[in-house]
């Protein structure tokens, strides 16, 4: 009861005064401090750690941008996609392809991806508003299935099965930094600009409408929530997250194939937002920590070990613990800030 | 003229074998109102425990019935324990229950049978007939046959028993069918049971076709639900017209137009779908639009 | 088993409802063998409650108890195992499937084929007009005939209780009144206990022995038909007239 209380008051609070300076950093202002912390972390860690566990960081960044996407849909929009793995595969490609045929500098290719995936998601968007839940379920999956002879097909453009091969952005010479480090801060701009991106999205007149949307249709419909009009645009917005988390691959990567995005990488996608936690904010970190470091552990054991362990978290997930990892973490945490305010 | 004919011959071969897993999945939504994506994946387990018998020499016609028990008494298990707690929650919940079961059924068989391919025997004569330059392979016709004879059976099972009977009155008033004393639970669980015997069956006779791996089934699931979608999600026949359906357009497809070929004939499926669900969404012979809220 | 004659179906201090909302608080009541009890109440007192409290529909605390048999705590199919037949508000048609297979599905817990067989012969007895629509989908038979079907499905379990709930609901009043003239006749050649809810309190006393009277989840009033008839409250309340 006073839990429930205390987040009233705290999510009210910034709405109150006027704060215009400060008015970007809201999406910071729930359990504020944390995310400054988690900040802080972030931006020590690549200098402490050796570049292939900086490598795995920065893939979990760029999987995170995509978690974020999906939980724009899933988590708050009640909608489900499995096949938002398509909307990163043609982010990738859009970036690859660019980078390939017209040299074009790497940071074009981020805008023009997220703008690609943007308008497919809009184009998408409008027949799937008018899909019931399962059978968006069944559309988008469909698309992920098709999207990988598509890929192969256009062959001069694609490079087929066998990809594309591309330089890695390198770090400009007055950062001193190694291409690994520069690599990661790329990943973690994208990912805090996605961020405060979904923040401010949710705290719009967009992101209450799903709320309502999510929460009861009909009653939604009948307030006047135009429904299509605002499926369609959380359709649109996660595709173009996922499409730049595909764009951030890309360059992480520098190589991108039709076999990366088979239909595993979108439901490896909805395993990690469910775990990680839907319609959470720590939900897509969390998602893209379990995504990225959960496969290679269990790996070890057997190569069936990782999905075994996904398929069971997520059923289990969904008896126990509908808000995954974040519902879990959030409640560790605010009973360690109780215990430090007592102090 | 002959080449047409025989593109139609082939495109109802696989268009049964759609049939056979899109009838799973239409069973299963017909009682408990859930689309089960993870019916493939069951299916190929089915075929793996097949393979397993088979494997240790055991003769295929006695392989079978065993196999498709256990596949029953599978389904039911599954239904109980991890279906029955999200019973009535909101439909994403469910959907991703089931995608969750995907994942840990694909998973579970790459770890117990390895994820390398296995060779599956074929239950049907090689060779075919012929007629007028068409040629029909004796499996081919085989697989028509089962699906034919699975069909009949569940048309005695729901028209002509008492279960059956109990069956199709869980399906269309849960509430009153518990008023008349039918234990709603078990028909729930039935309805598991018996779609997963159906795929099994669908299991055993894609397993000859491709090999026999965890991912077989990936690729049938998707014109499984074309073909469900295309009939009607509650009409066993729809399912099997369904998939018959999409069986040949698929093929015709691939064969006469270029654009499409061999390889983008899963795109096939997507269009159907897609067109099915924006101008008639209960399908040719479902009873209403399917929602479930 | 000694002849309880006058408290075969009891229900004692019940509470029930749906999760954390009680909708009844407390209720007391006793239907003899053979009678024919009405419940009456305004809307949203808990009556179609009660009837689903008794049938195992929902889950209640108290005691209810058939012939000495516990009833609460019990499944709906176990509740309908012990020959409690609930006709539901609404009627409960299985609207694709035919007469014949509504009324057959009524026998669905018992073994007995060639009793079941007669039963049906019974049913058609009482409602002729049936016989002529056996292979005809339920839900394509008009309101009456759909509630004869839900009548004719509780007697296929040769019940020892029958539950009616609102069997008048949007029906004509020509109709209604065979309807209970049926009941009545039932209840007289059968010697089957009826518990009926019902809005027109006329019709439902005119065939009933005792009545009850729901107010928001308590019973407020019991005694003979006679005694309910002639009390001024539920005339005005329920009859539309006074005394
Ligand atoms: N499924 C349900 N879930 C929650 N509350 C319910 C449910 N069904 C009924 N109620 C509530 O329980 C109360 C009693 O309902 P009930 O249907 O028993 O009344 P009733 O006496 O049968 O009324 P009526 O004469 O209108 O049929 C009402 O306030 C109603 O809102
Ligand atoms: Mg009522």
């Amino acid at each position: 009861m006073s839990e429930a209380i205390e987040t009233r008051e705290k999510s009210t609070a910034p709405a109150s005064g006027p704060r215009p300076a400060r008015s970007w950093l809201r999406f910071l202002e729930p359990r504020g401090h944390w995310v400054w912390i988690a900040l802080a972390i972030a931006l020590i860690l690549p200098f402490q750690l050796v570049p292939f566990r900086v490598f795995q960081l920065t893939m979990v960044l760029v999987y995170a941008v995509a978690l974020l996407g999906l939980n724009l849909l899933v988590g708050h929009g009640g909608q489900i996609s499995l096949g938002h793995g398509a909307f990163f595969a043609v982010g990738a490609y859009t970036a690859a392809i660019m980078m390939d045929r017209w040299d074009t500098p790497y940071p074009w290719t981020l805008p023009v991806a997220a703008a690609v995936t943007f308008v497919l998601g809009l184009a998408l968007g409008v027949p799937a508003a008018r899909l019931h839940g399962l059978y968006l379920a069944l559309v988008t999956l469909a698309i992920a299935i098709f999207l990988v002879p598509l890929l192969k097909r256009f062959e001069d453009v694609t490079g087929g099965s066998m990809g594309l091969t591309l330089s890695k952005p390198q770090p400009p010479s007055w950062t001193g930094l190694a291409e690994d480090q520069w690599l990661y801060f790329l990943a973690l701009a994208v990912a805090v600009a996605a961020f405060a991106l979904v923040a401010g999205l949710l705290r719009s007149r967009v992101g209450r409408a799903l709320h309502a949307l999510r929460d009861n249709e009909i009653a939604a419909e009948v307030m006047g929530v135009r429904l299509a009009f605002y499926k369609t645009l959380a359709f649109a917005w996660s595709a173009l997250l996922a499409g730049a988390a595909g764009c951030v691959y890309t360059w992480v990567i520098g190589f991108v194939s039709p076999d990366s995005f088979t239909v595993n990488l979108s439901i490896t996608l909805l395993a990690g937002i469910v775990v990680g936690g839907l319609g959470s904010q720590a939900g897509p970190v969390l998602g893209g920590l379990f995504v990225m470091f959960v496969p290679s552990f269990a790996q070890d054991i057997n190569q069936g070990a990782p999905g075994v362990i996904f398929g069971l978290l997520i059923i289990v997930v969904m008896y126990v613990a509908p808000t995954g990892l974040a519902g879990l973490a959030g409640r560790a945490v605010r009973s360690f800030d109780r215990t430090l305010r007592k102090e | 003229m002959a080449d047409f004919i025989q593109q139609i011959v082939v495109g109802l071969g696989s268009g049964a074998i759609y049939a056979s897993l899109a009838l799973a999945l239409v069973l299963i939504y017909r009682f408990t109102g859930i689309v089960n994506f993870a019916q493939g994946e069951l299916a190929m387990f089915s075929a793996y425990i097949a393979w397993t018998f088979l494997d240790a020499g055991v003769p295929f016609w006695i392989a079978l019935p065993i196999t498709l028990a256990i596949s029953f008494v599978g389904g039911m298990l599954i239904e109980r324990i991890v279906i029955r707690p999200v019973e009535g929650a909101p439909e994403l919940t469910i959907v991703i229950v089931t995608v969750g079961l995907f994942i840990f059924v694909n998973a579970a068989a790459g770890w117990i049978w390895s994820f390398l391919i296995k060779d599956f025997p074929n239950p049907f004569p090689d060779g075919a007939l012929r007629a007028g330059g068409v040629s029909v392979g004796y499996s081919t016709l085989g697989v028509l046959a089962v699906v034919g004879v699975v069909m009949g059976l569940l048309y005695l099972l729901f028209r002509h028993t008492k279960i059956g009977l109990g069956m199709r009155a869980v399906a269309t008033n849960p509430e009153s069918a518990r008023l008349v004393g039918i234990r709603v639970g078990w028909v729930l669980a039935l309805g598991w049971g018996l779609a997963a015997t159906v795929g099994a069956v669908s299991g055993i006779m894609v397993a000859p076709l491709l090999f026999l791996e965890p991912n077989m089934m990936g690729g049938v699931l998707i014109y499984a639900f074309a073909a469900a979608t295309l009939g009607g999600m509650d009409s066993p026949v729809g399912a099997v017209v369904g998939g018959l359906i999409v069986g040949v357009a698929e093929t015709l497809a691939g064969a006469y137009v270029d654009v499409i070929g061999s390889d983008l004939k899963v795109g096939v499926p997507l269009a159907i779908i897609l067109v099915v669900l924006l101008l008639r969404p209960q399908g040719l012979f479902g009873k209403a639009a399917v929602e479930r809220a | 088993m000694k002849d309880t004659a006058g408290e075969f179906l009891v229900v004692e201090d019940l509470h029930a409802g749906y999760g954390d909302a009680t909708v009844l608080h407390g209720v007391n009541l006793t239907v003899a063998r053979g009678e024919v009890c009405a419940i009456l109440g305004p809307n949203g007192a808990g009556k179609t409650t009660l009837l689903r409290a008794l049938s195992g529909m929902v889950k209640g605390r108290g005691a209810i108890r058939l012939d000495g048999a516990d009833l609460l705590g019990r499944s709906p199919d176990a509740v309908a195992r012990l020959g409690v037949a609930h006709v539901p508000e609404g009627r409960g048609t299985f609207m694709p499937l035919t007469v014949e297979e509504n009324l057959r599905l009524g026998a669905f817990t018992r073994r007995d084929r060639a009793a079941i067989e007669e039963d049906l012969e019974r049913v058609y007895g009482y409602f002729p007009v049936l016989k002529q629509r056996l292979k005809q989908p339920a839900g394509s038979l008009s309101g009456g005939e759909q509630q004869m079907v839900a009548l004719g499905r509780a007697l296929m379990l040769r019940p020892r209780v029958l539950l009616l709930d609102e069997p008048s609901l949007g029906l004509a009043p020509l109709v209604t009144r065979e309807l209970f003239g049926i009941v009545q006749a039932i209840n007289e050649q059968e010697r089957t206990t009826v518990v009926v809810v019902e809005q027109n309190a006329h019709l439902a006393l005119g065939i009933a022995q005792c009545a009850h009277v729901l107010e928001t989840g308590r019973i407020v009033l019991s005694g003979t038909a006679d005694e309910i008839q002639a009390d001024e409250q539920v005339a005005q309340s329920y009859l539309g007239y006074r005394v």
